[in-house]
Formats: C-alpha cells, structure tokens, sequence
C-alpha cells in the first residue's frame, strides 16, 4: 500500500507527467459523477417532484421555475440542494482529512471519527451551543479548537520512544474518544432534556438541520483544504517513507506536520459543526481511491476528496428516502456501508 | 496491518459474543423472576399500559412518580401528601418541589428510590426503563406503566392512579371535570372546517407528533388535523420537504414553561408555508401539551381558541 523507496525517490519528469495525467483524468472522471449525483440526487427524496421540470429549473441555476410550483421550487432549492451541497461539503472533508492523517501518521486505519477527533469537534460545537446557542459562527471555531486539541492529543498520546507505532495510535484514539465521549455524556446534563434527544441523533450525523449560515462556510473549507493538501501532496509522498528520510530529501518536516494537522482539524471541524460525526468517510474513501488508483497521494487526496462527495450524498439520499417521510441520521448508513466494506477491504490487502 | 485489524476483529467477536452471553444469562434471570411475582398472592391487582398484571397492598401510603405528569395526576387526586419521590422535571404544582428528588426520568437514582421505601413506582413508557423495572419488582416496589396515547388513556391514567392510591372518588370527580371541559371545546369547534397544522416538537433536526402522540389526538378534539397523524411513532423525526409539501395551514409550536426559550422560531424549510406566511404560528405552553396529565385540557383549550378564535368570541 505504501510505496517503497526506490520508486518514489526515482520519480523522473516522465512519471510526474505520468501521474499528472492519472490525476487530472481521474478527477475528471469523479467531478463528472459527482454532478451527475447532484442533479440525480435532487430528483429523489419523499417528495416527487416532477423530472424533466425540475431538470430545466436545475440548468437554469434556479432562475426560472420551468412550471414548478412555488412548493416545488422550494422544495427544490431552499431544502433538497442546499442539503446535498452540505453532503458534498461533508463527505469531501472528511475523506480529505482521513487521507491527509492516513499519509501523515503512516498509518492506514487513521480516521476522524476512529481516532477521536471527530468527538473533539463535536465538544467544541456543543460548548458553542450550550454558552453561545444563537451565534452558530462560534459553532465551526470551537468545533476547529476542539478537532485541534484532540489531534495533538493523540499524537501526543501515540508517540513513544519507539515513535507512533499504528496499534499505539489506534490504542491512543482510543482513550481520547472514550475520554471525549464522557465529556459529551457530561455537556448533555447541561443541557434541557427536550434537546438531547435531538442531540443524539445530531451525533450520529445528521445533515437535515441544512444551516444557510454554514453551508458556503463548510463549501469553502472543504474547497480550500482540498487543494492546500494536494498541494502538500508530495511532501506527503516523502514522509511515508520516514520523517528523517523525507527530512534528509528537503522536507520541512515540522512546517508540512503543522500545515495538515491544521488544515485537517479545519476539515473535520467545519463537518462536524454543520452535521455532527458522520464516521467511516475518512477511512473507506481513501481506501476505495488508493486501491484503484495507487499510493501516489498526489492522485488519492484529490480523489478521496471527490470520492468523499459522492459517497455522502449517495448515503444522505438514502437516509432521508428510505423511511420517509420519517428519517434516518446519515452516520447510520455511512457505517452501515462502511463498515463492511472496510472488513472486506482488509481482508483482500 | 493484517495482523492488528485480524486481532482487531477478534475483539469485537469476542465482545460480541460476551454481549449474548450476558443477555441470555439476564434473559435467563427475568424468566425465573416472573414465575415468582406471579406466585404471590395480593391484596388487588390492575393492569397497565405496558399489559403487566401489577398487584398492590391494599393500603399504598409512599408513592414515588418518575415522570411530571404523574407527578400532576397524583396531586391533583389529592394524594400529594403521598408523594415521596419525584424527578427532577416535576416542577408542578409548587408543592411537588418539597418532594425528595430522585434523578431525572432517563436517569433515575435507583439507591435513591430504594431508600425511599415506595411501595408503589408509578412510571411512563417514555422513560424507557425495562432493566430497572426489573430491579425494583425484586425489591417487592409494584411497577406500574402508564402510556396514554389520546386523551381517554389520560384519564385511563388518572383513574387507575386514583384506585393504586384509594383516591377513586377524588379521580372520578377529576376526570368528569376534565371530560366536561374537553367535550365544550368540541362542542364550540364542531361545526368549523378543521385546520390543517403542524406539530413542531423541535426544529434542527425537525421532530414532530406522529400517529401515537397524544397530541395527535388533542389536535383533533381541538378542530384540527395534525398533518402528520397517519405517521408512525409518537415522536417520528421528520422530513423537511414533506413537512413543506403537506402545506399546513397553522403550525403549533410548544415552547415555554419548562422549555424557556426552547423551540421559539419555526424551522427554516416551514418559513414560507401558508401558516408561517399567513401569521399562523401558535406558541402553546409546552408543559400542557408534553405532559398527558390534567393540564392537558388547558393545552386543548389553548389550541382550539388559537385556531378557532371566532368559535370563542363571545
């Protein structure tokens, strides 16, 4: 899964034009899927909508309702899309995030929601919630604080003498999801009862509460990360062989470690505030996206975060249509596929 | 990699099958408890929500409630004096907060019910408390649920609570009361075309009252039709676009009371339904429409005039 030595230290000009080629023909590929999922995804949900109607409303961006109904049209844009942009945003996050941590901590089995920063970020948002309810902006900030603290925990937490072994990391997850979940336990009882029933689902991950407020946020986060990451994606490459090897062939070590740690808890910070824990994302997106297309972390993190997109919206579409009109919490069918897949997934390598 | 996820998966084998284990060994347990309660001869027995033939002494003078609407019924009853345990929520009437507290109703203190010495536990399916109902039974504490899901079954309460505490006539009176005050509002809204509304239990993410709510029924009596009657469940977590769809044309907000300032603003899809366009967003005393006791009927008069204004005109 991890490539050795040679081949990455022997990257000639051919092979990166080589792999810039993969990469831009791969993301073609999953930007194509990614809006044919949008437009196909808008078209399901417990209300039907006339097709053909809604397709024209969708081409013309919203600014003619192609003989939808007022309800329709609402439906359409005011609930249904701006829920599956939050999807994107979401889905894109946080398979960014696994990817950056999988390359940055050696470590395959890496994951927001497995190594506890996922619960970090959901303190953050519940702190907000409980002292600062009306003011959602402190949401994403504290929820960033909070993936934050929790990242560099773990971290801490992994490093031994014998440096971050994978079963020292997963085992210092872990602690800090265990530690963090009891912090939750205990934010609740601050909290009025009517409100913790929908504070648990909120926790399993739920995308129905859409804020307009912190759409173009998550939007522009997960936009932003994506590219700064893949832009960090060969120092990445350098780092998977050692941090002394990347160190010895130019890399700014502590400055790359810095740069993804912040720019993950970022993803996972502005995800979690808008739609609490959705888990298994970061760990079976970047998976999927190194089995079929490679290592090269230059071509996997832009994929995993398309790929990320795609497999929340596909998953979202599922929670809200399968009972409706009654729904279920996102996080449900992203473990539920999720978690299979990644047993599967480890069987075969 | 291998290696850790294969011994990774071994873990959760063997919690899984220690989880079956200490379920058949508790499931093993309550089996053998049952035969016992049922051998044990009492002095009356009435059966509750939840179908359980529960058996009383014939006089019950400690009662514990762990819930505010039974909390309300007992009092109301006239046999407060009675009460020597309540939850945390049960704010009302102010009496009940000389009460000892014993936890709220998801978590109750079980120390703190035993050491109350009740001889009867009075408790709502809501709370969910299957394991420690268990527990209290084997203490000798009579369990008994209470689950109404319309109006009837809360005066069903009210009256099998009046005959647990030999208060049958003050309950009897209570109910004719309520049953009196209930049928007037039907009586003054009958002729009027029933409102079209939404149930808004809480916004982000949007709950509402299904098919098993007693509001559902409330709404009803009250001149109305909860959009939502014909779903599910008591308490269905709902769609933002059907919620839309369904076109109410007035929207009921529970808020205040114990809420505070709890579930004040219609949620974002409901903004520009017919009710929320035209003005009709009704906020009604959370604590008459959450709890199916006697104040219930002040719920149902509260929704009736705020959706038949003109029927209570004179």
């Amino acid at each position: 899964m991890i490539g050795t030595a040679a081949n990455v230290v022997s990257a000639t000009a051919r092979q990166n034009r080589v792999t810039l080629r993969k990469t831009v023909v791969s993301c073609a590929l999953l930007a194509g899927a990614l809006l044919l999922s949008i437009v196909l995804m808008s078209l399901t949900g417990s209300e039907q909508l006339p097709a053909s109607a809604s397709l024209c409303a969708l081409a013309s961006f919203g600014t003619t309702p192609c003989g939808l109904t007022r309800d329709q049209f609402d439906i359409l844009f005011q609930i249904r899309l701006p829920r599956i942009l939050l999807a994107a945003a979401v889905g894109g996050s946080l398979a960014t995030a696994g990817a950056a941590y999988q390359a940055l901590l050696r470590n395959p089995l890496a994951e927001p929601y497995l190594l506890g920063i996922s619960n970090g970020a959901a303190v953050g948002t519940m702190i907000a919630l409980v002292f600062f309810g009306a003011n959602e902006w402190t949401r994403p900030l504290l929820a960033f604080t909070g993936a934050l603290l929790a990242t560099l925990a773990v971290y801490r937490l992994a490093r031994g003498r014998a440096g971050a072994t994978p079963e020292r990391l997963i085992l210092a997850g872990v602690i800090v999801t265990t530690f963090l979940s009891s912090v939750i336990v205990f934010v609740t009882t601050l909290m009025d009862a009517t409100r913790i029933r929908s504070f648990t689902f909120w926790l399993l991950g739920d995308l129905s509460g859409t804020s307009k407020t912190l759409l173009p946020v998550a939007i522009t986060i997960a936009v932003a990360g994506a590219l700064v990451l893949t832009l960090h994606a060969r120092s990445l490459n350098l780092l998977m062989l050692g941090e002394r090897d990347a160190f010895d062939l130019g890399v700014e070590v502590r400055r790359v470690r810095v740069v993804v740690f912040l720019v993950a808890s970022l993803l996972v910070g502005s995800s979690v505030a808008a739609s609490g824990s959705v888990g298994y994302v970061g760990l079976v997106v970047p998976h999927l996206a190194r089995l079929s297309l490679g290592s090269d972390n230059r071509i996997s993190i832009p994929a995993a975060a398309l790929g990320g997109a795609l497999f929340v919206i596909v998953a979202d579409t599922v929670a809200r249509t399968i009972i409706a009109p009654r729904e279920l919490p996102v996080g449900a069918i992203t473990a539920l596929i999720g978690a299979p897949l990644f047993i599967y997934l480890l069987k075969r390598t | 990699v291998g290696l850790f996820s294969l011994s990774h998966l071994q873990t959760k084998a063997i919690s899984l099958a220690a989880l079956v284990a200490c379920l058949l060994f508790f499931s093993a347990c309550t089996a053998t408890h049952k035969t016992s309660t049922e051998n044990s001869s009492a002095a009356r027995e009435i059966i509750d929500d939840a179908g359980r033939r529960v058996s009383f002494p014939a006089q019950v003078d400690r009662v514990i409630s762990l819930a505010p609407n039974l909390t309300e019924i007992v009092f109301a009853i006239g046999a407060g004096n009675r009460l020597v345990g309540r939850t945390s929520y049960c704010n009302y009437p102010a009496e009940a907060k000389a009460v000892a507290e014993i936890g709220d109703t998801l978590h109750p203190s079980l120390e703190r019910i035993i050491s109350l010495k009740p001889q009867v536990v009075l408790i709502s399916t809501a709370s969910q408390l299957e394991v420690f109902t268990q527990q209290l039974q084997s203490q000798n504490i009579a369990v008994f649920v209470t689950d109404p899901h319309d109006l009837n079954g809360v005066f069903r309460s009210i009256e099998q609570i009046g005959l647990i505490l030999n208060q049958k006539e003050q309950a009897e009176h209570l109910v004719q009361n309520l049953r009196e005050r209930a049928n007037a509002v039907e009586e003054a809204v009958k002729q009027k075309q029933p409102v079209r509304v939404f149930y808004q239990v809480s916004a982000e993410p949007l709950y509402t009252a299904g098919h098993d709510a007693f509001v559902t029924d409330l709404m009803r009596r009250a001149g109305a039709i909860s959009v939502t009657a014909d779903v599910p469940g008591a308490w269905p977590k709902y769609s933002n676009e059907s919620a839309l769809a369904a076109k109410p044309e007035a929207i009921v907000l529970p808020t205040g009371g114990s809420m505070g300032e709890g579930n004040s603003t219609v949620t974002e899809a409901l903004r520009r339904s017919p009710a929320a366009l035209a003005g009709r967003v009704y906020k009604i005393n959370d604590d008459h429409l959450a709890r199916p006791g006697p104040r219930a009927i002040d719920g149902l008069e509260a929704m009736a005039r705020a959706f038949h204004p003109e029927a209570f005109s004179q």
